[in-house]
């Protein structure tokens, strides 16, 4: 059986829409394509989460569960780990030190 | 007349972050009291008739002053107590311990070192004025003191005092009425029928806590507090005039205001713009360095600030 997809993207410049809705089109477009898609969005260029960004993961989310697919976070800041737990993302996305411990497959952090 | 007591309290705003260190401030209460209040509880529970509470900001001379003005109104003995622990110490002991050595200054020990508090003559006070004061150290008898003390200089001490008092660990009684074993809930709070609370646990005066919010691992929720809907709080202490948002897993933390203290990862977040924290109601007013007269019987200050009891 071949193995799942991987990609890896970084999150859009909030205050751009149009960056917003390239990022989730991109996102349809990978999750539509293939089958058990594994999406990692590498955080380590993120000081503090905003919530808008938090909303835009669970879209993620959202359009990887219709695939079969999962979405994991890489490279957080401990400000932005809070901020998961706070909000209880952590209970939908797998957290991981960094993105080659995601695309490797390590076990996920415990929340 | 017998003994003055003269409480130092940190230096600036009592409610400002203590320098150097986290979201930490003296004047959070501890289960509904500070520990300003609860020392001066103490110092009442003596017998003490003269009690003055300074702010360390204020100038070390202004201090000795009070001190020297007391020996001369005929005070006998001058109990300083610098706040930077929480002990429970019994004052009646030192203070048999210090007249029966007839010694002219007593400073108090534990196994860590000082803990700021010293008993002083007033011979010693009139004679060797401002040297025996700056320095209590140098010509003093040492009580070594046993019991309950915690240093409170960080957010991880104040939360190992709230779970000390809630497990029963030391002396601190929350206010309130205990509604079940270790669970503590003030009148005034609006607690919905939902809530889950897990023992132990303190809810003070007018707080509310709406429906299905989870409450656990030993935390607190401090007066004038609004926990909204389906929030679980897990070893987490809420400070007054605070509103959590809906929904969220606030583990581990002390939250004051818009700002969130998480104690497992060490991380500061002020969380205001972000919607999920906010002040509300009116906190109280904080004072100035100068001693404020009261009267025996008046209700301290809950943010604890200077009081004088003559």
């Amino acid at each position: 059986m071949p193995p799942s997809p991987v990609t890896v993207m970084q999150l859009p410049d909030l205050s751009d829409p149009s960056a917003h809705r390239s990022f989730l089109r991109e996102v349809k477009k990978f999750m539509d394509s293939s089958r058990q898609p594994r999406l990692i969005v590498d955080l380590s260029t993120v000081g503090q989460i905003a919530p808008e960004s938090i909303d835009l993961l669970l879209e993620c989310v959202d359009q990887a569960e219709r695939s079969d697919g999962e979405v994991s976070v890489a490279g957080a800041s401990r400000e932005t780990e809070v901020i998961l737990e706070l909000t209880q993302a952590t209970s939908v996305l797998n957290i991981f030190p960094s993105v080659l411990e995601a695309a490797n497959g390590s076990q996920p952090q415990v929340a | 007349m017998e003994m003055g007591a003269l409480v130092v309290t940190a230096g600036g705003d009592v409610t400002s972050t203590a320098p150097g260190s986290s979201l930490w401030a003296p004047a959070w209460p501890v289960l509904g009291q500070t520990v300003l209040e609860r020392w001066i509880k103490m110092v009442r529970g003596l017998g003490v008739g003269l009690v003055s509470v300074v702010d360390r900001a204020e100038q070390q001379s202004n201090r000795v002053h009070t001190m020297i003005e007391w020996a001369r109104e005929g005070v006998e003995r001058i109990l300083l107590i610098v706040l930077g622990s929480y002990a429970e110490i019994d004052l009646c002991d030192l203070v048999r311990f210090h007249y029966e050595g007839q010694h002219q200054v007593t400073r108090v020990f534990d196994q860590e070192g000082p803990l700021g508090i010293s008993l002083l003559d007033r011979g010693c006070v009139l004679g060797h004025r401002e040297r025996a004061i700056h320095e209590p150290h140098s010509h003093s008898s040492r009580y070594d003191f046993l019991g309950y003390v915690i240093r409170l200089s960080s957010t991880v001490s104040y939360r190992q005092l709230v779970e000390d008092a809630l497990q029963g660990r030391c002396g601190i009684r929350p206010t309130g009425i205990q509604t079940r074993e270790r669970v503590w809930i003030d009148q005034t709070a609006f607690v919905d029928p939902s809530v889950q609370i897990e023992a132990p646990c303190y809810i003070g005066p007018r707080a509310r806590v709406r429906a299905s919010v989870r409450i656990r691992g030993c935390s607190s929720i401090e007066r004038d507090c609004d926990i909204d809907l389906g929030t679980t709080l897990d070893h987490t202490s809420i400070l007054p005039n605070t509103y959590v948002a809906p929904g969220l897993y606030v583990r581990e933390s002390v939250v004051d205001g818009t700002k969130l203290e998480n104690l497992a990862r060490g991380v500061e977040l002020d969380l205001g713009t972000a919607g999920l924290l906010a002040r509300i109601g009116n906190p109280q007013p904080t004072t100035s360095g100068r001693p404020v007269q009261v009267s025996p019987d008046q209700e301290l200050p809950l943010s604890g600030a200077e009081a004088q009891q003559s």
